[in-house]
């Protein structure tokens, strides 16, 4: 992650003609992007199999391709779920996200589709009101005419959990 | 030890001492081109090290004699006595070649002369203890070869040895990763749950016995691969020797190691996961279990302080068994400790049994050694002991006299890879329960449950059975004080109930579930990051409809709510 961004600064260091690519995606209203290369592949959302112990943004597992893979539900974890389109909100597709250390499902509700912007117009300073950790996922702000992408690092989102998790088994222990 | 056994041994230690040599020419040449890399000299001192190690054990002594030497002499290069110059590096891989003769001479019984190169190497740790400096920058020392009292027939017939023998040996192992083991059986895992998938869809169409050669194959070769996975615990034992010789050195103990069964094979995974909590148990043993020598004498034991490690398999589970003739442990001792450490309340010390007061030593944080001594640790032990053995499915258990000693039993299961398990429905989801602690399955009215003191009970067959609802246990929103009878008290009166009973380190517990299924051997995957923190579930698996079947983890659900129920009592 740390690589990748100092990628971003010296990419706009040297000409703001670079372009990088972005898949975004719609969490309630708004619009989320992530690096193209953190994506594996979009398949329709297979059958979930809840788990016990977890916040209620980790819908579970599923069956992809033989692998069972955790499936988030984002909407969920930023608190943008909608209750008034029933109908629609049924989470359709899953992007498949891979790291060396994690692979998972993120529902989204369309599919996702690609765009190609100049890494320039990546605004990386965000100020988030407050500097907690909780906030530090986001890695910033795209500004496309009318338009306005949060980029997030999926990687951080999950860490963040991590240790919710964990204090919340120590609680349970204490 | 039989024959056979002791060729198997050999054949390992083989392929094992032949890795190290290739590691230690590889290394050597790293070695020479960067002179002065300490990190390399580190490792080739742990690698003879280890040669020595493993020669000793398996009685070869020349080996060991040329790879103490050699260990030695690492030794002293990396406290900077020796400066490596290109001469003393002839004799360095001259003595590596040596020694892969050496090893190649178990198989060969071929003669090989190892005295010449063996003493020169001794010559220039001694003059590096006396503090010469050996070696002259340009590399032109030329005085050493005086200082070394070789039989020169003998260095001669070595060279011409070493000069015929540059041929490549093979063992007869093949050295595999375990990555690649853990990949074989994952794809052995989905083949039988596709298996599953390909009978269930064409059960109408097809008699069974269209797939009775499909499903033996598969079977089989799930075995197969299960059993390539075993290894035998005396590879672990062994390495014991020299953890009670250092241990029982710095406590001034006499401690004998005894080992017992060394031949019962176990999962290598299994086997990895508990080492280091054997190695924890024996170290307590000797810290706080065997005494010392004059108390023994005193006591009218022998002197000698035995720890014996035993294994055994019992069909589908191996048992451990680490024995201490020592001082025991005192029930009192953990009360009062447990009390003055907050662990328990006053008034539930005075309810707990012995047993139950032993148990408490896994608790986190508990030590009942005052000061902290060398060898065993500050209390952060034991708790995380019995987390590795739950991890992998096992129990363990203590038994202990006062004065006599004390016994721990871990019970293992022998294989990670496959679990008889139980499959049940619940919230229209499939879980898996493990058989190994299931102890009946009984089908009752709501009328049999009865509530008492905020718990559920029934009595089945004279026995008092806890029940708990599952679907609460996983209902995020369960609040522990209202949710015991949330769903009980939703029951129509005439309901009749599947109830699976389990049991787990003395506790009976009954799970209420919605329906059950059938009985299934379950290939299990580990659960993955993020989910690898959840205690209530060891893992999961894919059913032949392809569906995530969740595996429950008795011990953790079960701890999770003996917990909850001591810190009511606590709280209370």
């Amino acid at each position: 992650m740390i690589d990748s961004k100092q990628n971003d600064s010296q990419q706009t260091g040297i000409g703001n003609e670079r372009s990088t690519q972005i898949v975004v995606f719609k969490l309630g209203q708004e619009e989320y992007g992530l690096h193209i290369d953190q994506i594996k592949e979009v398949v329709i959302t297979p059958n979930i199999t809840r788990m016990p112990q977890t916040s209620s943004f980790m819908r579970g597992v599923a069956n992809i391709r033989g692998n069972v893979i955790a499936i988030l539900d984002l909407e969920n974890k930023f608190g943008l779920e909608c209750s008034n389109d029933h109908a629609v909100s049924e989470n359709n597709f899953t992007l498949v996200i891979e790291s060396d250390e994690y692979k998972m499902g993120i529902l989204v509700r369309d599919v996702p589709n690609t765009l190609s912007i100049s890494s320039a117009s990546i605004e990386n300073a965000v100020f988030t009101g407050d500097n907690q950790a909780g906030q530090s996922y986001i890695t910033g702000i795209v500004k496309l005419e009318k338009r306005l992408i949060i980029m997030i690092d999926i990687f951080k989102v999950i860490n963040d959990q991590d240790v919710q998790l964990f204090k919340k088994q120590n609680g349970l222990a204490a | 030890m039989s024959i056979q056994k002791e060729k198997e041994y050999r054949e390992i230690f083989l392929a094992e001492a032949l890795e190290n040599y290739t590691e230690i020419n590889r290394l050597l040449t790293a070695l020479e081109k960067s002179v002065g890399d300490l990190k390399v000299v580190q490792a080739l001192f742990r690698l003879t090290h280890t040669l020595k190690g493993n020669a000793t054990g398996m009685g070869y002594e020349k080996i060991a004699e040329m790879a103490h030497v050699m260990e030695d002499f690492f030794g002293e290069v990396r406290d900077g006595r020796i400066v490596l110059g290109t001469d003393i590096f002839t004799s360095v891989f001259k003595s590596a070649d040596v020694l892969g003769q050496l090893i190649d001479s178990i198989k060969t019984q071929k003669d090989v002369k190892y005295r010449g190169i063996k003493t020169k190497l001794e010559v220039l740790i001694k003059a590096a203890k006396q503090g010469y400096s050996l070696s002259q920058p340009n590399g032109q020392s030329q005085s050493k070869s005086e200082l070394v009292k070789v039989d020169p027939s003998e260095e001669n017939e070595m060279d011409a040895d070493s000069g015929e023998s540059v041929v490549v040996s093979f063992s007869d192992l093949v050295q595999v990763p375990v990555k690649k083991l853990d990949d074989l059986l994952d794809l052995v895992g989905e083949l039988v749950i596709e298996r599953d998938r390909i009978i269930a869809n064409n059960m109408r169409s097809h008699s069974t016995n269209e797939f009775s050669r499909l499903n033996r194959i598969s079977s089989d070769l799930q075995y197969s691969v299960m059993d390539v996975r075993l290894v035998q615990v005396g590879f672990l034992f062994n390495k014991f020797h020299r953890i009670v010789r250092d241990a029982s050195t710095k406590e001034s103990k006499h401690v004998m190691l005894k080992l017992e069964g060394s031949e019962t094979e176990i999962d290598r995974n299994i086997l990895q996961v508990i080492s280091d909590s054997l190695i924890h148990l024996i170290r307590n043993a000797i810290g706080h279990g065997i005494e010392r020598p004059e108390q023994r004498k005193q006591n009218g034991k022998p002197e000698e302080g035995t720890v014996t490690l035993s294994a055994s398999s019992e069909s589908d589970t191996v048992i451990i068994k680490i024995k201490d003739d020592g001082v025991g442990i005192d029930p009192q001792r953990i009360k009062n400790k447990a009390i003055e450490r907050g662990l328990i309340s006053l008034q539930d010390a005075a309810l707990m049994t012995n047993r139950d007061l032993t148990m408490l030593i896994f608790e986190p944080g508990f030590s009942t050694i005052d000061e902290v001594t060398a060898i065993s640790g500050r209390g952060v032990g034991m708790d995380v002991v019995k987390k590795a053995i739950d991890s992998v499915g096992g129990t363990v258990a203590v038994d202990s006299m006062i004065g006599e000693g004390t016994i721990f039993t871990l019970t293992l299961p022998s294989s990670m890879a496959v679990k008889s398990t139980l499959l049940f429905e619940l919230g229209s989801q499939t879980y898996a329960i493990p058989l190994s602690y299931t102890e009946s399955v009984i089908s009752i009215f709501k009328s049999d449950i009865h509530k008492t003191g905020n718990e559920l009970i029934t009595i089945y067959l004279n026995k008092t059975i806890h029940i708990v609802f599952l679907s609460d246990l996983f209902d995020p929103s369960y609040d522990k004080k209202a949710g015991k009878y949330k769903s009980f008290d939703k029951l129509q009166s005439k309901a009749k109930l599947e109830v699976v009973v389990v049991s787990f380190g003395g506790n009976r517990i009954g799970f209420i579930v919605d329906k059950l299924l059938q009985q299934k051997e379950i290939v299990e995957k580990p659960l993955k990051k993020p989910f690898d923190s959840i205690s209530f579930l060891s893992g999961v698996t894919i059913l032949g409809n392809g569906n995530v079947c969740l595996a429950l983890s008795i011990p953790g659900v079960l701890n999770a709510l003996f917990n909850s129920q001591v810190n009511r009592t606590i709280n209370a």
